[in-house]
């Protein structure tokens, strides 16, 4: 059951993530982007991170997306002149040689490095305290408060620093 | 790590000042705080080294040296904006607190620990120069350099946290002595540990602009404003030499047989593509922008070399490279200021350098001895820069890779020499520019520093 589950979402995240690659209308990569963040946040569940499902869940589904679809939205400027087109916002392939060879070199490493990796957990005392029955929320937020605690703080400089830069960025001048 | 809570705080208050009506404060108030920062960094110089906040960051002397070298390049380059603000009527409080956060990032860079610590780090620097890169909102080249360097950095920080799960994938840990432990421990490592090692660098290398990923450099360098080309030139290429060489020599030391070759082709690749291309720039800051990617040579020379003497060379090296590029783009700002009210295209190509030395003989000095350092000729710094660097590489007996980096450092005196032609031996109708008189401070002590440290280099390379 576990498996078919396993196939059929990945089946569901490389279509859409297909589909994103080759499809010119923009609204359809961003709702195959959708398929493609869902699949992926299935996948997590089934091997056992269900923080980092919910996570994808809400950060990119529910975030990212929305505001890549606004994104699209406020930037279009639908042509007048003509009412007969459909208002279709299409992207066109530049640089496909390049791009497709970049591409393929880094899908071979990678499947090369799966292949060929050893998938046994590694004993190490992080990830002995680590069970798939119980809910990782607990061992996440402990760790986040005591051996991580300085990277979470610095999180927030880094946060703080974006929303100075687009303040900044967005904000009128006054000549 | 005073250094990182320091800056983060005392950013806040630059930021709070902002608010104020009069904006004069803001850079007092700006270089106070760097150099409050630079002296709480090397107060613990004579302490042991040591890890912070749970195995998170590391402090050293190396790593004090290089935080010392990125906070006096900030505190030079925010001692020159002084004109750059005037002009650009612009909110110089965000500009400086970006500045100053920027550092947290270049710190952390350069003290962590963890690799969790250097992705933060990371992020942090290169998030606040996709917005200072931008900075210049009506000019379109400085938009189109702020919207290249964010796609293309986006897409090298993606390689590089691939790289470090595959690493955590291999190792089970974020942690340097842990990755060492293993490495140690298993001789052979496997393609997993290869792979993500490799990614890594190539996010890291980016980073610092090394060949085949330094397609970014020119346009950014060029398009972004000057004052924030420096602040690029300098303390980001610091910070990231720093992070690699702590990666390279806190773990990997024990595999070296396994990624020293593909550092030395990176290594060859950097200073021809570098150097060659950067004799046939008409634009001055594009020249800069083309030497900062032959300079990333040499100091990745250093790092594929990794001897014992390669720590001293590159602090060496990477202080007598900021000190210089600050001057030579200090001098750049004035000229171009002065020349670019008509034609801003023309005002960084060399044409714009054309009788600086009859009227500005000080300016053309300070460019000279900034040019004679880059260039590496003997009484600058620069010189003992590239001997250190050359030295560590001929003990490791890489003597072909140390063939091609003297034959082009001999390329690069010649694109070096076209800036001082112009200033000397060309006629052009520059009349005297007004420098304010701290800028002019400024400009003479980077040029002291520059000729002192030519001049007895033993006095630096034997503190690290």
């Amino acid at each position: 059951m576990a498996e078919i589950a396993f196939y059929g979402f990945s089946a569901l995240s490389i279509g859409a993530a297909l589909t994103i690659l080759f499809t010119r209308n923009v609204m359809y990569a961003a709702l195959c982007l959708f398929l493609t963040l869902l699949g992926v946040a299935a996948l997590f569940v089934l091997a056992g991170a269900d923080f980092l499902a919910i996570t994808q869940i809400l950060i990119y589904v529910g975030g990212v997306l929305v505001l890549l679809i606004f994104g699209i939205m406020l930037t279009y400027r639908p042509d007048r002149e003509s009412n007969q087109k459909k208002n279709l916002v299409l992207t066109s392939h530049l640089n496909q040689f390049w791009g497709g060879l970049v591409a393929l070199g880094i899908f071979g490493v990678l499947f090369w490095v799966i292949l060929n990796a050893n998938f046994m957990i590694i004993h190490s005392p992080q990830l002995a305290e680590f069970t798939p029955q119980r809910s990782t929320l607990r061992s996440i937020g402990v760790h986040l408060m005591t051996t991580h605690v300085w990277a979470f703080e610095v999180a927030g400089l880094l946060l703080l620093m974006a929303l100075v830069g687009a303040a900044y960025i967005a904000a009128q001048r006054e000549k | 790590m005073l250094p990182i809570v320091l800056l983060s705080i005392l950013g806040l208050v630059v930021l709070f000042l902002g608010f104020q009506k009069s904006k004069n404060l803001l850079l007092p108030a700006t270089l106070l705080v760097l150099a409050i920062v630079l002296v709480a960094n090397f107060l613990h110089w004579n302490d042991m080294p040591s890890l912070y906040f749970k195995n998170m960051l590391f402090e050293n002397k190396f790593t004090m040296a290089f935080s010392g070298i990125v906070i006096f390049s900030a505190f030079l380059i925010v001692a020159l904006t002084r004109g750059f603000v005037d002009d650009e009527s612009a909110q110089p409080a965000e500009y400086y607190t970006l500045m100053l956060f920027s550092l947290v990032g270049a710190v952390m860079m350069i003290g962590f620990e963890n690799l969790i610590m250097l992705f933060v780090g990371i992020e942090i620097l290169s998030v606040s120069m996709f917005i200072l890169t931008g900075s210049d909102k009506k000019n379109l080249r400085s938009n189109e350099a702020a919207l290249k360097y964010f796609l293309m950095g986006a897409f090298a920080t993606g390689i590089m946290l691939f790289g470090m799960a595959l690493l955590y994938g291999a190792t089970g840990s974020f942690n340097l002595t842990a990755i060492k432990g293993y490495v140690m421990a298993n001789n052979a490592p496997s393609a997993m540990l290869y792979v993500g090692l490799l990614m890594l660098l190539i996010g890291m290398l980016f980073k610092v602009s090394a060949a085949p990923f330094h397609f970014w450099t020119p346009d950014v360098y060029d398009g972004a404003p000057t004052i924030f080309t420096t602040y690029m030139s300098t303390i980001v290429k610091t910070a990231g030499f720093a992070a690699i060489y702590r990666l390279l020599s806190g773990s990997f030391s024990g595999i070296y047989s396994f990624w020293w070759m593909t550092l030395a082709v990176i290594t060859v690749l950097t200073l021809l593509a570098g150097n060659i291309t950067a004799v046939y720039q008409t634009s001055f800051k594009r020249m800069m922008a083309y030497s900062s990617i032959s300079h990333a040579g040499y100091l990745l020379l250093s790092l594929t070399a990794l001897t014992n003497q390669s720590q001293s060379a590159i602090v060496f090296y990477s202080l007598a490279y900021s000190i210089a590029t600050i001057s030579a783009f200090g001098v750049l700002m004035l000229v171009a200021k002065e020349t670019g009210v008509h034609s801003y295209e023309n005002a960084e190509r060399f044409e714009a350098f054309n009788g600086l030395g009859k009227k500005n003989p000080l300016l053309a000095f300070v460019l000279t001895v900034s040019m004679l350092s880059l260039a590496g000729i003997p009484l600058t710094a620069g010189f003992w820069g590239k001997f250190f660097v050359f030295s560590s590489a001929a003990d490791r007996g890489l003597t072909w890779m140390l063939v091609i980096a003297i034959l082009m450092s001999t390329v690069g005196i010649y694109y070096y020499f076209k800036a001082i032609i112009a200033a000397y031996m060309r006629e052009g109708e520059l009349s005297a520019i007004k420098v304010s008189p701290f800028y002019r401070l400024i400009l003479i002590a980077t040029t002291i520093i520059t000729l002192v440290f030519g001049l007895m280099p033993d006095f630096l390379k034997g503190l690290v």
